[in-house]
């Protein structure tokens, strides 16, 4: 079933892999009491270490890049591979079986979906001066959309830009920024006509994050870490090459970003993740806290494993598709929405059966560690579109139900 | 024999032709209070022009030895026409526990009339308490003293009781839970119809009063091969689930961008559009799950006992939410006798309670991932 393009890409690719790395240990076959028992989904280390965190990361994508595993979708006059997005998958699908440094903080928001816009909207000594150096490893770049009135209807932008010369003036504040701190380029959506409708007002700019007038604030989530920021932009001058896309046509821009959401098949099996969803560490822990006999309990493990066995079921048929070079359907937002279910669902399972000790830390190994993943489920119904949103999408898109009608007021645009 | 994706299309584009001309809703209302229930003719044209009983029987005992794969793609199409016919009782119980008891005569010289259609059969497990679990079984058998057998004891919720050609009924030996063959013109067996939930699949009593009957397989193997029975013919029932809840998906969703309230269709108001999505995300995770069983017991892998009991869960309970939800988008119409939803909802509930429901495949879960 598999094609033969893609058999000698993966092939290729576990060649690669192989002469660089070690396969990745398998937490779910770990000994109870033994190892490391974090439960962190979001990183909540000290500035230094973070510092080191991201400088691994861009060692492992410089020699990704060297190898022709950068930016496999790219065209090659910049530095890709000049091949299809399903290749593109099907590499992160064989990488995570192997134990490489985490680049999240350089792929997901930069290379995955601003690279894309850059490459289709950017003027060219733009793409010039910083394709390459992203997909190197040299420039991470963050996504300036959200601002505090304009979450889930990302149209209604307030960030003002204005034109004095040749150059653009930018003024506003932006928020849930992941990865601003490590920055160095920004894609910002602004309001360049607050006369237009709010779709049609929209201007995008790539903003070097050195530039005088932006200040990154780190924003401090409910696990205790600050993982993401609000950035102030004060009288931001860019010059006219970094717009993206025409005056008042940012929106096109900013569809280009959202359509390149990177699809998360294959990249559940690591971390804490694995060790939340595993059947093995589940009722290990229901052991240890003398558990598996309580029948309502043991009920409730069976229907999460359900949802977790058949989501994994999901991803294999979605990734066997892919090998055999089919375009992914609605499996990949099906599996988000799961995703984020299964977890939250596994951490109130846990909660349950820990019973006090995940309201204070008694000490016991791989106990009061949940709180950390229990914290950080609610953002997973939230962050890359609510599940509102997702929800919308797959009846729209895969149901082909109505839009909801755009009221008057709506139409507005907030001062 | 194993079938390639554009292969599985065209079979599934066949079924799906015959049932829509064979099985339109009106067939199923009318085959629903009928005796039997299930057409004859239309049988006779599923084996003879699709040759759909033996489809997935081995080519040495008559059928065309394709595999799980295939056969979920017809029964998913079976499940979503709500298909009146003995296609399960003969060809997931009965066939099954002929090929897992391992008896290859008894294979030789009942397979064939099944495969080619002319004999119906069903597997006859549960009693009064309708427990599929062969330690929970009552009924006796002992040797005639001339090489055969008599059985002993009731039966219940057996599928197609009353119409089966042939009955593999499950009854206790010294030596355990053990198959045999009974006849369905032998004597002392009485057959009784049980009012059903779900019309569309006849469940019936019998009472065996010192009735004849032929060993299959060897004495006490009864337990070993109900556990393998029990896996397909939940793989087979997933598939039918996936098939009914993708069919109350297809109307809901058909029947919000067409119903209009408040001046605009109700697919539109975000409390109904949520419900197909959350209705869609059951179904994905229905047919990948039932799909991916039938994959690993084509391939004979380890892990294909885990992921038929993930199947069984999963199906049952995506149809169910399908079908409660499918009559709920479409409010009081879909609470009548005259629309179809409550065929599907009946179905949904009773598939998903046939082999024990929740409080039995859980347990199982946990058993077969050896935790």
């Amino acid at each position: 079933m598999e094609s033969d393009d893609m058999r000698d890409f993966a092939a290729e690719a576990r060649r690669f892999l192989d002469a660089h790395v070690a396969k990745a240990p398998d937490r779910t076959a770990l000994t109870w009491g033994e190892g490391d028992d974090s439960m962190a989904y979001f990183s909540s280390l000290p500035l230094e270490e973070e510092r080191e965190f991201v400088q691994r990361a861009r060692e492992w994508q410089r020699i990704r890049h060297e190898n022709g595993f950068g930016w496999i979708t790219g065209p090659v006059e910049y530095g890709g591979r000049g091949l299809t997005p399903v290749h593109d998958l099907l590499y992160d699908a064989i990488e995570s079986e192997y134990d490489v440094a985490d680049t999240g903080v350089l792929s997901v928001i930069g290379l995955g979906m601003i690279g894309p816009t850059i490459l289709a909207h950017a003027q060219p000594r733009i793409k010039d001066r910083w394709l390459p150096a992203m997909y190197r490893g040299d420039a991470i770049a963050c996504q300036l959309f959200s601002e505090p009135g304009a979450g889930s209807d990302l149209a209604s932008v307030a960030t003002r830009a204005v034109r004095e010369g040749e150059d653009w003036v930018l003024n506003g504040q932006k928020v849930w920024t992941s990865v601003a701190q490590h920055s160095q380029i920004g894609l910002a959506l602004t309001r360049t006509n607050p006369e237009a409708p709010k779709h049609r007002g929209i201007t995008a700019f790539l903003v070097p994050m050195d530039a005088p007038g932006v200040e990154v604030r780190p924003l401090r989530q409910m696990t205790g870490g600050a993982d993401f920021n609000e950035v102030f932009l004060t009288d931001v001058r860019i010059p006219d090459d970094h717009r993206l896309g025409e005056v008042d046509g940012g929106w096109t821009v900013a569809l280009t970003t959202l359509m390149n959401e990177r699809a998360t098949v294959g990249s559940e099996g690591v971390g804490p993740v694995a060790a939340a969803l595993s059947p093995d560490h589940l009722s290990a822990l229901m052991r240890a806290t003398w558990t598996w006999d309580d029948r309502a309990l043991r009920a409730r493990l069976a229907e999460l494993l359900v949802d977790v066995l058949a989501t994994e079921h999901l991803n294999a048929r979605a990734l066997r598709r892919l090998r055999a070079g089919v375009a992914p359907g609605p499996e990949m937002s099906v599996s988000k929405l799961m995703y984020g279910q299964n977890l939250t669902r596994a951490a109130h399972f846990v909660s349950d059966v820990l019973g006090p000790r995940i309201i204070a830390d008694t000490g016991q190994w791989g106990t009061y560690a949940w709180t950390e993943l229990l914290l950080a489920t609610p953002a997973l119904r939230i962050l890359g579109g609510t599940e509102e949103i997702m929800k919308n999408i797959l009846a729209e898109r895969v149901l082909g139900l109505p839009k909801e009608p755009v009221t008057a007021a709506a139409k507005e645009v907030r001062p | 024999m194993t079938a390639d994706e554009s292969e599985l299309r065209e079979l599934r584009a066949a079924v799906r032709e015959f049932l829509e001309a064979k099985s339109p809703e009106e067939a199923v209302r009318k085959l629903m209070e009928s005796e039997p229930r299930f057409d004859p003719a239309v049988w006779s044209q599923a084996a003879d022009q699709l040759r759909l009983p033996g489809l997935a029987i081995p080519e040495e005992y008559g059928g065309d030895g394709f595999g799980r794969v295939e056969l979920g793609v017809v029964l998913e199409e079976m499940g979503r026409a709500l298909f009146c016919a003995p296609f399960f009782a003969t060809v997931l119980l009965a066939a099954q526990a002929l090929l897992a008891s391992g008896d290859k005569e008894a294979c030789a010289r009942l397979l064939p009339g099944i495969a080619a259609g002319r004999t119906t059969a069903t597997l006859a497990v549960a009693e009064d308490h309708g427990s599929w679990d062969p330690a929970m079984v009552s009924a006796r058998a002992v040797p005639d003293g001339d090489a055969g057998w008599t059985v002993r004891g009731r039966k219940c919720f057996v599928i197609d009781g009353t119409t089966a050609d042939l009955i593999l009924v499950v009854a206790r030996t010294v030596a355990g839970p053990t198959l045999f063959a009974v006849e369905r013109d032998a004597a002392g067996l009485a057959a009784e119809p049980m009012e059903t939930l779900d019309a569309t699949r006849a469940m019936a009593r019998l009472t065996l009063d010192a009735v004849p009957a032929t060993l299959v397989g060897a004495e006490g193997a009864g337990g070993r091969i109900m556990a393998k029975v029990l896996d397909i013919a939940s793989v087979g029932l997933a598939a039918e689930q996936a098939g009914g809840a993708r069919r109350c998906l297809e109307t809901s969703a058909e029947y919000a961008r067409a119903r209009h309230q408040f001046g605009r269709p109700i697919g539109s108001f975000q409390a109904v559009k949520h419900k197909c999505a959350d209705m869609l995300v059951q179904v994905e995770l229905a047919e990948a799950a039932s799909r991916e069983a039938a994959r690993l017991a084509d391939e004979g892998s380890p892990d294909f006992p885990v992921a038929a009991t993930v199947a069984h869960a999963c199906c049952s309970r995506a149809y169910m939410i399908a079908a409660m939800e499918n009559i709920q988008v479409h409010g009081g119409i879909g609470f009548t006798w005259e629309h179809p939803a409550h065929l599907y909802f009946r179905r949904a509930k009773s598939s998903q309670l046939l082999f024990g429901g929740p409080a039995v495949y859980h347990e199982r879960l946990l058993d077969r991932l050896g935790i």
